[in-house]
Formats: structure tokens, C-alpha cells, sequence
């Protein structure tokens, strides 16, 4: 039952970053971000029932506020603010994309199967889909042009690692936790602030114009 | 009260007071004064760990061992010569009234609050708290990139953060991994990711987990610290932070984000062998070095070219340790104590030739500035001597330690594709600055004629430290020698 839980949920994290690959509509791919940290949230409420360790409550709850609420609605801000909705046209198209999705989760699952057995004998799933949901933020990033699409690359990867924490060690310290919480929020913030600025000066928030500075 | 944390919150008061508003004379008086006592509190750190004590905090999350306290006084050091020449650099530009209020706020809090992210990058013994803290480096650091708020600031600030934060996601990961790869054995709570409690249980971590664990953590350490392919960052935010905040970036940065790379060799060194991690840091190191070499030909900006200098040279240190040898680890740091007084005095010069020109550019600079500026230029040339590895100069001895330590080792070629790189990188180095300051003088009759040089406090500054570059190049005082020979028995013995 619970190993289910926790496959059904790492799943759906998989799911929705292929949605968001698929996906051009910059809202939609923000609500997409906000439902993967929520089934991140799950996965940690889930281990802190089973393996009865209360402080990964704490790591969901502060999952479910920041990264289900805040940071998705911080970016809705944003893109309200700036005016922009839609993804341009990536440098490979749609169907490329997820094609290529497909080969890095087969990757993502043979690097996986060199781990040793850790939380509940799921572990092994966990890991496949966290280096997978790792490797398909990384080709979000380095695919899309929209300045938001690109945080919202970096955030899939930063849920991929907490989803290896979570899953794999049963949660880093508590305190560490916090800490990085409090950064990557930090960091949005910053980067959020930044795009705003990237707008205002060259009237677009494609970051592929961004190449002024090379050699 | 414990001596450590007294160390860290000193420029963490400084940055309050400083972000706050207030009459810019008090300002200036709060930041030097604070980076002073910041330093002297360093050097007492420094010295009682010399002493034979052990400075901790909060259940040795925090701790100070021969590497932490070489790290932490050249932190201190290079905060302080930032923080002075940052005060004559910004009189200069309120003289031309380029600051903005929001530029005085800025600078006067995130100078010193940069300066406390590396002092902790560099007490850490706790590699959760390790992470926190270069991720802060990084926060305090994007705003000063886009200091001067121009398109290109923009341009690199976004880069900076991007790449850095994606770089610190891997070495979050690989923390992560490495915590994994204890298997429960690490313990419970805070102390479970100690450094220390790492290399007590290192023989029995998962030896696949620790590979992967130490691969995304050298990447991702390594991408703050410059080392190539991931030090594409490095020149846009160079170019385009103010120079006061580039000595950081280059010293205390490149020294912090170097020290969390040797800590995860130290743990990867413990529990699979030294080749691994020490491979990688060879071939990285000679990337790096590699890479420089065609950038620094073809350079167009003088703070560029600085900081494909400063690529080179985290390549150097990351070869010295890579090499496998003490001499080799000796090397590396004796050579990341010559930058840490060298580098600062090259940014600086740079810097006022910049301000001088308004602007950093070689099309701009062009040629002959001796005949203009010429304190600003002979300082130029002298650190650029320096920095290139010329002898008598220091780093031209740590090089050479490094050389040989690669020649008696079983590192032949590397050796050699490593010699013949420095040499191609110290030809380019005397092209670029010669055609600055030596080429035919710049046509009078040129509207855009240079701003006369002045003995202000910033030139003050320079001359100060590029008298220290120079000094400690012949004689290093014995207890920084022993902090050297400390660092060098953590990284090489099993302490």
C-alpha cells in the first residue's frame, strides 16, 4: 500500500515534467510545477507515517507552502506583471522533445539500478525517477528561450534532489533542510526580480538574446 | 562568548549597519573598521587553532582545522583590501556622481555580507551548512554583478545565477548522494553530515553511491569555483561587477569554493582511493588551464582577461592536488596564498585604469596608457609579473613545486601539456598588457582622453597591497607558513 503511495506519486512527479516539456502555455506549465512539488509533498508525508519519523512532516509541510503555493504564485505574479504568456518556439520541437524525454528516463533507470536497497525496498524507483525528473529539467533548461521557463527548469531539478533526500537518506538533517528551503526561495525571489529587470530593459524575456558578451 | 562566532557575526554587523542608511563618512568608517576587525578576529581564530586548539561551534558544525584557518585568514585578508580600495572606488565615482542611493546601499551592505558568506563557506564542517553558505556567496554576490545596471550587466548577472544555481542543484545532489552512501551509518541529526563523522565512517560508505555522490559535487563545487568546462560565468561577471567585488569573487570565492572541493576529495580520498577524485581534478585542472590559453590571445576586455587568469590559475591549485603527491598539495596552497595576495593587486589596477577610461574594454583603454596614467599602468605591469608566474615572484615558486611534484610522480604528460600551456598563457599575458601600456600614445586630439591620475585613498589601497604582493613573494611570516604546512597535513595526511 504504501510502496504504492510513494510509485504512483515519484510517478506522477515524472509526469507532469513531460507535461511540462509538451507544454507552451507558461501558467499551465507553473500549475504543472506547483502539482509536482505537491506529489513531492505526499512522497515525504507518506515515509513520515510509515517509517514513523515526524520530521519529515515538517519537510512536507514546508514543501506544500513554499513550492506549491508561494513560488508558483510569486511567478504567476511575474508573468501577470511582464505581460508575456506563451513560450516561444523551442529549439527542438515537441515531439523531438519528449523522444529524447524517453531515452534520458531509460538512462536515469540503468544508473539507478547500482544503489543499494534504502527506505522500504522502494527506493530503486525512486532514484530511477529522480535522476530521470533530473535529467529531463536539465534538457528543459538548456531547450527553452522564456526566462520563467528556465526557473522553472532549475526548480524540477532542485525537486529531483529533494526527491532523492527525501526518498533515499529519509530526509537530510532537519536544520539543513530549512536552510535550503530558505535559499532556493532566495533565490526565486532573486531571479524573479531579475526577469522583471531583463523585461523592462529589452522588452522580451527571451533569454536567447542575452549574447552580447562572448570570448 | 565563542571566538568563531564572535569572527562571523563582525561582518555580518557590518553589513546591517552598512545596508541601512546613514551619512556616507560613517558608511565608509563601518565597513573599514568592521572588515578590520573581522580580519584581526581571523587572525586570532588562526591563532589560537596554531596554539593547538581546536575553535568549534554549535556542536562542531563549525570547526577550524589547519585548511579552515589557512582559508578563512586569506578570506579575511582579501575582504579587507576589498572593502578599503571599495571605499576610494566609490568616492571616485560620487566625484562624477554615477553612485545612486540604491548603489551606496548595495555596496555598503553586500560588501561586507559576501564577505561573511566565505568566512562560513570556510569554518563549515558540516556540509549541509558547507551548501547554505556558497549559495549565500552566491545570493550576496548577483546584486553586485548588476551593480552598474547596464544591458550587459543584466546579460551576465543572468548567467551567473542560472549557471551557479544549477551548479549548486548538483552539489546538492552530490551531498545528498554521499549522505546516502552512509547507509544509517552517518547517525542521526545536524551532526550526521559532518565532514569529520564522514572520514570516521568513510571506509564503509557504498563505494557506487560515493562515485556519483563525488562527481555532481566536484561539478557542482566546481562551478563556483571556475574550474572549466563550467567557468563560462566567469568572464560576463568579471567584466561586469565592480572591481572591489571581483577581488572577492576571485580570492575569497575561488578559495572558498576550492576548499569545498578539497573536502569532498578528502572524504572520496578516504573511502575509494585517491585516483578517482584525484583524476578528476587533474583532468579538470588541465582543462581549465587549457582553456585559457586561446581567450587570453584573442582577449578584447582588460577585467576578462583577469578572469580567464583566474580560470588559469584554479586550475593550477586543482593540478596540484590532483597530482597525488604532498609536494603537489603543498604547492597548490602555497600557490592559492601568492594569488591571494597577488590577484587583488592586478583587479585593482585594472580597475582604476577602468574608472580612469570609463570603462574596462581594450578598444576604449587603448594603447599607451603609460604615458597617461602611468602609477596605475606600472602597477599593471608589476602584477601582471606577478600573477603570470615570473621569477623572483612567489607564484613562480609554487608553480615550479607543482612541476616537479608532476615530474617525479607518474604524471609525465600531463606534466608537460601543463608547462607548455603556462608558458603559451605567460606570452599572452605580456602581449595583452604590453600593447596597453607600451603601444604608441593615444592621438591628442581624441575627445575620449583618460581622467589624470590622483593619489586618492583607492591608489593608496593599491600601492599598499601591491607592496604586500611583493614582500610576501620573498618572505612569507612563519606563522602563515605554518597555517600552509597545517592545510598541507589535512589534505594530505589522514587527520
Amino acid at each position: 500500500m504504501k510502496a504504492d503511495i510513494l510509485v504512483l506519486c515519484a510517478a506522477g512527479m515524472l509526469v507532469s515534467a513531460y507535461l511540462m516539456v509538451g507544454q507552451r502555455a507558461l501558467f499551465t506549465t507553473i500549475r504543472l510545477y506547483g502539482l509536482q512539488s505537491l506529489l513531492l509533498a505526499v512522497v515525504a508525508a507518506t515515509i513520515a507515517i510509515s517509517e514513523a519519523r515526524p520530521e519529515l512532516w515538517v519537510t512536507a509541510g514546508v514543501t506544500v507552502a513554499l513550492k506549491t503555493i508561494l513560488i508558483p504564485w510569486f511567478l504567476m505574479r511575474v508573468i501577470d506583471r511582464i505581460g508575456i504568456h506563451r513560450e516561444i518556439e523551442p529549439f527542438l520541437s515537441v515531439p523531438a522533445s519528449l523522444l529524447v524525454c524517453v531515452g534520458l528516463t531509460v538512462v536515469g533507470y540503468r544508473v539507478s539500478t547500482g544503489f543499494p536497497e534504502g527506505a522500504g525496498g522502494v527506493s530503486h524507483h525512486l532514484i530511477g525517477v529522480a535522476l530521470s525528473l533530473l535529467l529531463v529539467g536539465l534538457f528543459l533548461m538548456v531547450t527553452r528561450k522564456k526566462a520563467i521557463t528556465q526557473i522553472l527548469a532549475l526548480l524540477t531539478v532542485e525537486n529531483a534532489v529533494f526527491l532523492v533526500a527525501v526518498g533515499v537518506t529519509s530526509g537530510m538533517p532537519l536544520i539543513v533542510e530549512l536552510g535550503i528551503s530558505f535559499d532556493v526561495i532566495l533565490a526565486v525571489l532573486i531571479l524573479g526580480i531579475l526577469v522583471r529587470r531583463i523585461v523592462d530593459r529589452f522588452e522580451s524575456m527571451d533569454v536567447s538574446r542575452l549574447s552580447t558578451l562572448k570570448g | 562568548m565563542n571566538l568563531l562566532v564572535v569572527t562571523l557575526a563582525a561582518p555580518l554587523i557590518t553589513a546591517a549597519i552598512g545596508g541601512l542608511g546613514g551619512p556616507r563618512q560613517f558608511k565608509e568608517t563601518v565597513m573599514i573598521g568592521g572588515l578590520a576587525i573581522t580580519f584581526g578576529l581571523c587572525l586570532a581564530t588562526a591563532g589560537r587553532f596554531l596554539g593547538g586548539g581546536v575553535p568549534a561551534a554549535f556542536g562542531d558544525a563549525l570547526r577550524v582545522d589547519g585548511l579552515s584557518a589557512l582559508v578563512l585568514v586569506l578570506c579575511g585578508f582579501v575582504g579587507l583590501l576589498s572593502g578599503t580600495y571599495g571605499v576610494g572606488y566609490l568616492r571616485r565615482n560620487e566625484e562624477r556622481r554615477l553612485v545612486t542611493k540604491r548603489m551606496r546601499r548595495e555596496f555598503f551592505g553586500l560588501i561586507p555580507a559576501y564577505v561573511f558568506a566565505m568566512l562560513l563557506v570556510s569554518v563549515s564542517n558540516n556540509l549541509g551548512i558547507l551548501w547554505v553558505a556558497v549559495e549565500l556567496t552566491t545570493l550576496a554576490s548577483v546584486s553586485l554583478v548588476t551593480f552598474h545596471d547596464r544591458d550587459t550587466s543584466l546579460e551576465a548577472a543572468w548567467k551567473f545565477l542560472v549557471l551557479g544555481s544549477l551548479g549548486l542543484a548538483f552539489a546538492l545532489l552530490g551531498t545528498v548522494l554521499l549522505f546516502a552512501a552512509g547507509q544509517g551509518r552517518l547517525g542521526e541529526g545536524m551532526a550526521a553530515l559532518n565532514w569529520t563523522r564522514f572520514m570516521q565512517v568513510a571506509p564503509q560508505l557504498h563505494p557506487l553511491t560515493v562515485r556519483l555522490g563525488v562527481v555532481f559535487a566536484l561539478i557542482g563545487y566546481g562551478t563556483k569555483a571556475g574550474l572549466a568546462p563550467m567557468h563560462t560565468w566567469k568572464p560576463d561577471a568579471y567584466r561586469e561587477a565592480p572591481s572591489p567585488a571581483v577581488a572577492l569573487m576571485a580570492v575569497g570565492m575561488l578559495n572558498g569554493a576550492l576548499y569545498c572541493i578539497l573536502r569532498i576529495h578528502l572524504i572520496s580520498k578516504a573511502a575509494i582511493g585517491p585516483e578517482f577524485s584525484g583524476g578528476l581534478l587533474l583532468t579538470l585542472g588541465l582543462l581549465s588551464v587549457l582553456v585559457a590559453v586561446p581567450f587570453v590571445l584573442i582577449q578584447w576586455n582588460l577585467k576578462r582577461l583577469l578572469a580567464y587568469s583566474s580560470i588559469e590559475h584554479v586550475g593550477i591549485m586543482a593540478i596540484g592536488v590532483g597530482l597525488g603527491a604532498e609536494a603537489g598539495v603543498f604547492g597548490a596552497l602555497l600557490h592559492m596564498t601568492y594569488h591571494s595576495f597577488a590577484k587583488p593587486v592586478a583587479l585593482f589596477s585594472a580597475g582604476t585604469l577602468a574608472q580612469l577610461h570609463s570603462s574596462s574594454d581594450l578598444g576604449r583603454i587603448q594603447n599607451g596608457t603609460f604615458t597617461r596614467t602611468p602609477v596605475a599602468s606600472a602597477l599593471l605591469v608589476l602584477s601582471a609579473l606577478i600573477i603570470t608566474g615570473s621569477p623572483p615572484f612567489g607564484m613562480f615558486f609554487s608553480e615550479m613545486t607543482i612541476l616537479r611534484a608532476g615530474l617525479i610522480g607518474s604524471h609525465a604528460t600531463a606534466t608537460g601539456v601543463f608547462l607548455a600551456a603556462l608558458s603559451v598563457l605567460f606570452c599572452g599575458f605580456v602581449f595583452q598588457v604590453g600593447r596597453i601600456v607600451l603601444g604608441p600614445p593615444r592621438d591628442p586630439s581624441d575627445r575620449r582622453q583618460p581622467l589624470p591620475e590622483r593619489f586618492d585613498f583607492g591608489m593608496g589601497t593599491v600601492i599598499a597591497a601591491a607592496l604586500l604582493a611583493v614582500v610576501s613573494s620573498f618572505y612569507l611570516p612563519g606563522p602563515l607558513m605554518a597555517l600552509i604546512r597545517a592545510a598541507t597535513a589535512v589534505v594530505w595526511g589522514d587527520v
